[in-house]
């Protein structure tokens, strides 16, 4: 065995193959030392098979950490895991050593609620399902253990409950798991891009990192995707509802959290509308605001010399740039950049006469409110969605701008996500009274 | 599940204002348009209540399938091809006026040509998805527009600007003969239940509508408000000067304290959502009614993946459309819709009734 | 097909290429056209002057930043002198916000159907603007500046909107009214007349008009009444001389109804009453102490004389901006004769008007 793995890792030189004999027998063993731990390696197998207290075989063969491998093919992906393996008497063992370094008991960062758990999910497969699991003891919890990436092999881990789950979505999920053609997964997010497809403008699944909004959907009948060495989970099928859902609204006060929900709403449309809606106002219909603000837009915009898309684009340019820089840039230099982007050069551009001052507030108000969606992913989504609406302002003014929101309806009413539909008013239907497109004609 | 029903009338008849209806109406109101009115909500009511019991005999299946139960490929596949130019001419007639009335307060400069393509390509896109879909868009389209529709109206009739003494003389004219054209485009208002022609294929096999007298009930109140109205804003004798009418009297509503002070703005980007909606519908129907002439074509309400037979086919309505609108003017296409509308109540009643016969034959045969 | 999403792309580059230019115009490059007057000019009253009052915007709005800027063109044709305006000015005209339409005191007198008939035909104009006659010319009024404006026409939109100020000698018309009532059997037109002194604007008149052009016009106190009548405007007052002292009631509530009956011998009678309650906000102390009936009745016996004799002028003038004949229609069988018959009973009607006003309180109690 010996020889094999070693022209199988010929150039690793944290391989470790070993050949111990004590007065009994000569076994081999077989371990890279920078994935494992090397005390579990001395605890399990050194220090019995010197003691020889026990014959070394029979350990072996009670312990059930230590597993019988058949397949010589299976050998590398074991060792690459972390695993140990034996060769004792031309039989092959593993034992699970693997030593995984990853974030201690971590703390929501991006989701953050005031008043919730503060526990994200651990980077580790095994933490997070037990972080997982203590908050939701039912032993109608299933997990379903997959790997994907042919050469990073990553494991996941499917969770559901099995009396919520609709039966559908599991077998769509599992069939979507299995046709995933990728070399490498390192994050939730790719592993999402996967599943939602390549082009999909808007997310059909949520990622998120926290326990309690995960526990919550298990709850009503989701499936959850943890992936190995990510801290955030895949929660499928989603609604576009649950996007603008964050945690607080169940934890804080009724009213003011309804409240938030529609501010939400409105700010989500008024980020995707507002630069389409200013270039439709100023270049095609003036008259369709009061005539106080055609005044004062045309007053502020009388020293702009280009039109008005050109500045709808230098100031959104301006803002994705400082959104990006601020998260490029070291965190405590970040808030600087914000702060000398966002005041010198939005005061500067608008007494160069480059841009009107409504068009600043504009810009603002697109990037604040962009802020304002609990989810991230979804939050990213949105903030592209502004700009294909943009081109049909430019052409067509406010019918353009009303053409493509009735266009980005009809893709959202077209979306599915694991066969739900994905944005539908009043979900639940009475039982009794049958649900439309419910019989489907083979 | 039966909203979805409901959203269909609701729908036809909050678009009758596009389809030069009020105009009609207003033209014969001092020769028979009340009369007519009254005669057109018998009719629509019996209509709707006779195919509503048809649909509910059929639940799962739209009409091509219940037309090749009973009738030989050679009798059905004209009509269905009758059947998808009848719902394509309805809502290109929608389309073409929009475009028209865009050209006219949105965009003067732009050729009303160019915006029609716009409607177009975007009805086109609409149109190819699948029969779920479009029910789920019209859903979240009549959530989002009718309650700010409704609030215009109710401005409108609350207005103070109102004469009700103009009201009052036109309705004095009830005692006229009812006559044909204004009974079609009256009864069109109620015409909404027959798009469960192709969303019958959506219903749960325990269908049962409940509700039917919403039907009548806002026919009914939407006709008196879309006749009526515009009378007491332009007054008896000004009304008939305008083919827009609606677009002309939310012209004469004023929302002092709203972000968008006229109302005639909101009036028509809300319309214009019906009518991609209303348009979306029709074509879709339209093109289910073509793929089911052929034999291969298995209806999948909740089809993901959109084949290319329509965008074939809803892109060749989409050019007729352009076609249409460079070959007429605005008074030929209003004949045309007039035209229209009085041949769509005999097709209708003819459908209907049809139907019926055969739903009550094969309840006594199978019983 | 490896390549479908750029070739889609190029697509619509292609025919946003095609596109581009429709109709797309900054708002800085148009001139928004915020009042119009039109005038047959004195020495050629074939042709037409259009004056246009162009805003100016300005970065800051404040009181007196308003900047104006006049063109007036002479023209055989509305639709040609807006048109050659447009060559005397650097940016687009924009007729969107353009809220005042005024004819010249000349072109009511002579016949106004042209210029109502150019304003109902053009898309861009406002259904809701205003429609009322400069005196002595619409050229004159649409000219001055008013010295505290914020910014251009504010002071006009105001004036005739709700939003400012509310007086009882503002009757506004909107075009749909003017429109409707031009072509309504039984209803006629009333517009406002605006004259100017110094650099302000004043309403006080309302001028009445037939089908095609003014007839009349309304006195300041007849213009109160005809609108306490037709509007019930409640920011108004009403006067009575009671033994020689001058009273003035503020008028809190105002209902007007009136019915057209057949008398006995044939003739109609229009019987209309007013009921009217206020405040006093002038009047000689002690009137709290004395008989309020009787001032009522004072009251009573000098508002339906004048109301009467306003009613007369009105029917002598051949109009009838009140609606009568519509109401005479709307409560008889509908029929062409109805209208016929109405026309030979206008003539002839006989007004009975009932005025029953209301004291409410004195204001103070002495």
């Amino acid at each position: 065995m010996l020889n094999r793995i070693s022209t199988l890792f010929a150039d690793a030189k944290d391989l470790n193959a070993l050949r111990i004999e004590n007065n009994e027998m000569i076994i081999e063993i077989a371990y890279i030392s920078s994935l494992c731990d090397e005390s579990k390696v001395s605890d399990f197998i050194l220090v019995p098979f010197q003691k020889e207290q026990q014959p070394f075989d029979l350990i072996l063969e009670r312990n059930p950490q230590f597993q019988l491998v058949h397949d010589p093919a299976m050998w590398t992906h074991i060792i690459l895991r972390g695993f140990v393996l034996l060769s004792v008497k031309g039989k092959i063992y593993s034992l699970d050593t693997a030593r995984i370094i990853r974030n201690e008991t971590p703390l929501t960062q991006v989701e953050t609620a005031i008043l919730g758990p503060q526990l994200a999910l651990s980077e580790d497969l095994v933490d997070s399902i037990n972080i997982i699991r203590s908050r939701y003891p039912s032993p109608d919890l299933g997990i379903e253990e997959k790997t994907v990436g042919s050469m990073s092999q990553t494991r996941l881990m499917m969770l559901y409950d099995n009396r919520h789950v609709d039966p559908n979505v599991l077998s769509e999920a599992r069939l979507k798991l299995q046709s995933i053609r990728i070399d490498f997964l390192n994050a939730t997010g790719q592993l999402e891009r996967k599943l939602n497809g390549k082009r999909s403008l808007l997310p059909t699944m949520m990622i998120t990192e926290r326990p309690d909004r995960i526990v919550n959907c298990l709850q009503r009948g989701k499936v959850i995707l943890l992936m190995q060495g990510s801290m955030f989970a895949i929660v499928l099928p989603a609604t576009f509802y649950e996007f603008m859902h964050a945690v607080d609204d169940d934890y804080d006060s009724f009213w003011m959290t309804r409240m938030l929900i529609l501010l939400r709403y409105i700010a989500v449309i008024l980020t995707i509308t507002m630069p389409a809606l200013y270039i439709a106002v100023v270049s095609y219909n003036p008259e369709l605001f009061r005539v106080q603000l055609a005044f004062s837009i045309a007053g502020s915009r009388s020293a702009v010399p280009y039109p008005s898309f050109v500045e709808v684009f230098i100031m959104l340019f301006m803002i994705e740039s400082l959104i990006e820089a601020s998260l490029r840039l070291p965190k405590y230099i970040g808030s600087t950049a914000t702060t000398v982007g966002g005041l010198i050069l939005g005061q500067a551009a608008q007494q160069a006469g480059l841009v009107s001052s409504i068009m600043i507030i504009v810009t603002s108000v697109v990037a604040i409110s962009n802020f304002v969606v609990p989810v991230n992913n979804m939050s990213i989504a949105i903030r592209f969605v502004k700009y294909p609406l943009i081109i049909p302002a430019i052409f067509f003014g406010i019918t353009g701008v009303t053409v493509g929101i009735f266009a980005l309806v009809c893709y959202m009413t077209h979306l599915r996500s694991f066969g739900k539909p994905y944005i539908r008013i009043f979900g639940p239907i009475k039982a009794h009274a049958g649900d439309i497109g419910q019989v489907r004609e083979e | 599940m039966n909203r979805y029903f409901y959203y269909n009338v609701v729908l036809g008849t909050m678009l009758n204002l596009m389809l030069f209806i009020p105009h009609i109406l207003v033209k014969y109101r001092y020769t028979g348009a009340i009369s007519s009115m009254a005669v057109a909500v018998v009719i629509g009511t019996v209509l709707s209540y006779t195919f509503t019991y048809v649909i509910q005999t059929f639940p799962g299946k739209g009409m091509p399938e219940i037309l090749y139960l009973f009738l030989p490929r050679a009798v059905v596949i004209p009509t269905l091809l009758f059947m998808a130019a009848m719902w394509f001419i309805a809502s290109s007639i929608a389309l073409i006026g929009y475009a028209v009335l865009i050209n006219r307060f949105f965009n003067p400069d732009t050729s009303a040509m160019i915006v029609l393509a716009l409607l177009c390509l975007v009805c086109i896109y609409a149109a190819t998805r699948s029969s779920l879909s479009v029910m789920f868009m019209m859903e979240m389209g009549l959530i989002i527009n009718t309650p700010l529709i409704l609030f215009i109206l109710m401005k409108s009739v609350r207005s103070e600007n109102m004469s009700w003494d103009a009201i009052r003389t036109v309705a004095n004219y009830w005692q006229q003969m009812p006559q044909l054209a204004p009974v079609a485009a009256a009864s069109y208002l109620f015409t909404g239940y027959i798009n469960f022609a192709i969303y019958n294929r959506l219903t749960p096999p325990n269908f049962r509508l409940r509700y039917r007298w919403i039907v009548p009930v806002f026919g009914t109140v939407f006709m008196l408000i879309s006749f009526f109205v515009p009378i007491g804003f332009h007054g008896t004798e000004t009304v008939v000067h305008y083919i827009y009418l609606w677009s002309v009297t939310s012209d004469a509503l004023i929302m002092n304290y709203g972000f968008i002070e006229r109302v005639i703005f909101v009036f028509l980007i809300l319309y214009l959502n019906l009518t991609l909606i209303y348009t979306t519908s029709g074509w879709h129907q339209a093109m289910e009614f073509v793929k089911s002439c052929f034999p291969a074509n298995k209806p999948d309400v909740d089809q993901r993946k959109v084949p290319l037979s329509n965008w074939i086919i809803t892109s060749v309505f989409g050019v007729l459309t352009l076609l249409h609108l460079y070959f007429f003017n605005e008074k030929e296409s209003f004949q045309f819709a007039s035209g229209w509308l009085i041949l769509r109540l005999f097709v209708e009643s003819i459908t209907v009734i049809g139907l019926f016969i055969l739903c009550v034959r094969w309840r006594r045969a199978s019983s | 097909m490896k390549h479908k999403p750029s070739i889609v792309a190029l697509i619509l580059a292609l025919l946003a290429a095609a596109l581009s230019g429709c109709g797309f115009k900054d708002i800085d490059k148009r001139f928004f056209v915020v009042a119009i007057g039109i005038d047959r000019p004195a020495d050629n009253p074939k042709n037409y002057l259009v004056t246009l009052k162009l805003a100016v915007p300005s970065p800051k709005i404040e009181p007196g930043a308003a900047k104006a800027q006049i063109e007036s063109v002479e023209a055989p044709t509305i639709a040609e002198a807006v048109r050659l305006i447009k060559s005397y000015v650097d940016k687009e005209l924009d007729f969107g916000h353009c809220k005042i339409y005024m004819l010249g005191d000349s072109l009511a007198q002579q016949g106004y159907t042209d210029a109502i008939n150019w304003v109902s035909r053009r898309r861009d104009i406002q259904n809701v603007a205003y429609l009322a006659i400069g005196k002595p010319d619409a050229r004159t009024i649409i000219q001055s500046n008013p010295p505290a404006e914020r910014y251009p026409g504010n002071t006009l939109f105001l004036q005739f909107g709700k939003d400012g100020t509310e007086s009882s000698y503002i009757i506004s018309t909107y075009i749909f009214d003017f429109v409707r009532r031009v072509g309504e059997h039984g209803l006629d037109p009333v517009l406002p007349i605006m004259r100017k002194e110094k650099e302000e604007y004043i309403i006080t008149r309302v001028a009445l008009l037939d089908k095609e052009k003014a007839v009349a016009a309304l006195t300041p106190s007849e213009t109160e009444i005809f609108n306490q009548i037709s509007h019930h405007m409640t920011k108004s007052t009403v006067t009575a001389n009671v033994n020689g002292e001058i009273m003035v009631l503020s008028v809190n509530k105002i209902t007007s109804r009136y019915k057209i009956v057949k008398e006995a011998d044939g003739s109609h009678m229009l019987r209309m009453t007013i009921k009217i309650s206020g405040i006093f906000e002038e009047a000689p102390m002690g009137v709290y102490s004395a008989d309020w009936a009787k001032l009522e009745a004072a009251f009573n016996k000098q508002y339906e004389f004048e109301a009467n004799s306003l009613l007369k002028k009105i029917q002598q003038a051949g109009v009838d901006p009140l609606g009568f004949g519509l109401r005479y229609r709307a409560t008889h069988k509908g029929s062409e004769q109805t209208w016929k018959r109405w026309q030979t009973i206008y003539p002839q009607l006989k007004f009975d008007v009932t005025a029953k006003i209301t004291i409410e309180g004195t204001g103070i109690s002495d």
